[in-house]
């Protein structure tokens, strides 16, 4: 029993120092200077830690031509990402709540049609929707990429929220109908209140899945509106003079950090949410 | 102002038809019970009177107007529900006050008819409370008050007590009655207890099989079922079911172990005429006794019977013997002191023997 025990352990930590070590190695090197890392000593921890990486990947790394660093690029990701899951999520609320409580002829149909769009990939959209976009007269800006997120998102929030409310008893609808309730009362009331675990998983789902996206912003962004995975890639790839390894970790770091945030603060959230219900909210 | 009409109400889902044709009137101020076995459609047809379903036909009056298609919140109904179906996050008061708050009642108003509501169920000190934090016979009292709040038309309780210990049920039980007479509102109450259905109501509606089978007064249902299945289901324990022979004269032969014994019933005259030759006395435990001297009368007979075991029920004693190979229910006074045996005497009161066509398990009057 207690020799299983430690095997287990043994076996779970080794998994994880696999997983962990390519983090390890980025960290140790965007502590180094270039010296240390063309010493080729992978591992080693570094010998006088120095920010000087991080300082430039954010603020001064050539990304092309301009040579401004990750720091405008942050900012358009999160101006992109912020309202992008925010209004998938919503819509994947409301969606979910109709498809799930209030059926109506063919709305199997279309909840399977919905489904059916977490399967296209993106390559498939991508010159219907710059031909959507350019007519829109969005090509090439925020809103354009916020739109394509959303439209995109919409199948996944739709699914998570629809299959979460199916398990609401349909006794609580009717219920609040016998009390007055109108169908957003019943959203606002009942469903909204329960939501906390969905919501927490979807906007996850939906911020790692935008925040990541590299092909939507590398097709539909403009010059000044590159969101950070792009700026990334054009930092990784712009040399002058030797690679700087040590800087193009803390641009990947930089560039990962904001959804390890999110997993750690909305990890909390998540616990919180399925406790409130048993002790008090 | 609350009277209900159910008329040639039906209800399908898919192919299956659970409802085939449902007529009530229901008075205002009336208190019906729907009673019938689990499946008949008792929940489905509160359902459609509250209007969370719809008819597949017929239609539904409220004060005499058409509210078939009305919806839920402008038939001003309230519903127990039988899975209770409180609101998760909210506390037993706001549970209470939900619906009162849906339809703008002030704050002060609400907090003095959820003090009013919560005194009544006995259940002020769990008003703080989440749903997952009460018992299932609280839940149940707060899906009463979620109800009981409100001033609506019509009351649809669906099994309101089952969850409720013995002494409990009793307590509510008397309580919605006084609760009844005091407000004088339509009630439309589903139980499967006996007692409460026999105490509690006006008039009886059984179902079956989505068709109402009889529809009377407590009396009626009991002591003139419509059918078989009417007696059969009413009556705790049950009434007696007999195959008989009919002879010429309309009377009606019993083998009672050995001896046949000639019973003459109240229907005999009537049967004399007619080719009925088989039927089914229908005979309620309590009319076989032990013997009343100061009883007697036409229909009153004086018999033996031989009993293979007898219960001890506290009031009284059901002993269990046997007529025409079927087995046959007599409920004694336990001051009588009889007890298992052969030959005992027994005292059989016809007047109220119910006969039934054994195929179609209609009266025969
Ligand atoms: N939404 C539905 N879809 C399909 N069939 C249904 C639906 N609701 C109820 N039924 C069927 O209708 C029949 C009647 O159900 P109902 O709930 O009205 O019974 P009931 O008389 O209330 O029974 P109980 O005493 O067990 O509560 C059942 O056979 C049930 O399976
Ligand atoms: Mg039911």
């Amino acid at each position: 029993m207690a020799i299983g025990r430690i095997g287990i352990y043994a076996l779970l930590l080794a998994f994880a120092a696999v997983y962990l070590m390519p983090l390890y190695v980025m960290v140790m090197t965007s502590l180094k200077d270039i010296e240390e890392i063309r010493q080729g000593n992978l591992l080693s921890l570094p010998e006088s830690p120095t920010f000087y990486a991080w300082v430039k990947a954010w603020g001064s790394a050539c990304t092309g031509s301009e040579c401004e660093g990750l720091a405008p690029f942050f900012f358009n990701s999160i101006r992109i990402v912020v309202p992008a899951v925010l209004i998938s999520t919503l819509i994947g609320a409301l969606n979910g709540y109709v498809l799930a409580k209030w059926k109506f002829r063919g709305s199997e149909l279309l909840f399977g049609a919905l489904l059916f769009g977490c399967f296209i990939p993106f390559q498939v959209i991508l010159l219907p929707m710059a031909r959507l976009l350019a007519t829109l007269g969005l090509a090439n800006t925020v809103t354009g990429l916020v739109l394509v997120h959303v439209i995109y998102g919409i199948a996944f929030t739709t699914l998570f929220f629809r299959n979460f409310y199916v398990s609401v008893p349909n006794e609580l609808v009717k219920a609040a109908q016998l009390d007055g309730a109108n169908f957003f009362q019943i959203f606002r009331h009942i469903f909204l209140p329960i939501s906390v675990p969905i919501f927490t998983v979807t906007i996850i789902w939906q911020f790692t899945q935008i925040w990541n996206d590299f092909l939507f912003g590398v097709v539909y962004s403009g010059p000044g509106t590159q969101p950070i995975t792009v700026a990334l890639n054009n930092l990784v790839n712009t040399s002058v003079g030797g690679k700087e390894y040590n800087v193009d970790m803390a641009a990947a770091l930089i560039a990962a950090l904001p959804t390890l945030v999110v997993y750690v603060l909305a990890g909390k959230y998540f616990v919180r949410g399925l406790t409130a219900g048993a002790v008090k909210g | 102002m609350g009277s209900l009409t159910i008329s040639n109400v039906t209800k399908t889902f898919g192919s299956t038809e659970v409802l085939k044709g449902i007529n009530i009137d229901i008075a205002d101020g009336e208190f019906l019970i729907l009673v019938g076995p689990s499946g008949c459609g008792k929940s489905t047809l509160m359902n459609t009177i509250a209007g969370l379903e719809d008819v597949s036909s017929g239609q539904l009056l409220l004060a005499n107007e058409d509210v078939t298609d009305r919806s839920p919140k402008d038939r001003d109904i309230a519903m127990v529900f039988q899975s209770y179906a409180l609101y998760p996050t909210m506390n037993v008061a706001r549970n209470i006050s939900f619906g009162l708050e849906m339809r703008g009642v002030p704050k002060a108003e609400r907090d003095r008819k959820v003090e009013e509501v919560s005194t009544l169920l006995q259940i002020n000190h769990l008003l703080d409370r989440k749903p997952s934090q009460l018992s299932g016979g609280q839940r149940q009292r707060v899906a009463m008050g979620r109800a009981l709040a409100r001033s609506p038309r019509v009351y649809l309780f669906d099994e309101p007590l089952s969850n409720l210990d013995a002494k409990l049920r009793v307590e509510m039980r008397t309580e919605i009655k006084k609760l009844h007479k005091r407000l004088g509102t339509t009630i439309v109450y589903v139980t499967h207890d006996q007692i409460e259905a026999m105490t509690l109501a006006d008039r009886i509606a059984v179902m079956k099989d989505g068709l109402v089978q009889q529809l009377g007064t407590p009396n009626e249902i009991y002591d003139d079922p419509a059918n078989q299945f009417v007696a059969g289901f009413m009556g705790s324990p049950p009434m007696n079911f007999v195959p008989c022979e009919v002879a010429e004269d309309g009377s009606i032969a019993i083998r009672n172990r050995g001896a046949v014994v000639s019973l003459k019933v109240p229907q005999s005259d009537h049967l004399k005429g007619q080719d009925v030759r088989k039927v089914i006395l229908g005979l309620r435990p309590e009319m076989i006794t032990e013997p009343k001297p100061e009883r007697s009368g036409e229909w009153i007979v004086n018999m033996t019977m031989d009993f293979d075991v007898t219960e001890p029920m506290g009031a009284d004693t059901i002993a269990i013997g046997e007529w025409n190979d079927v087995e046959v229910l007599a409920r004694l006074s336990p001051e009588a002191g009889l007890s298992a045996g052969e030959n005992t005497s027994v005292q059989v009161d016809l007047s109220k023997a119910c006969l039934f066509d054994p195929k179609s398990g209609e009266r025969v009057r």
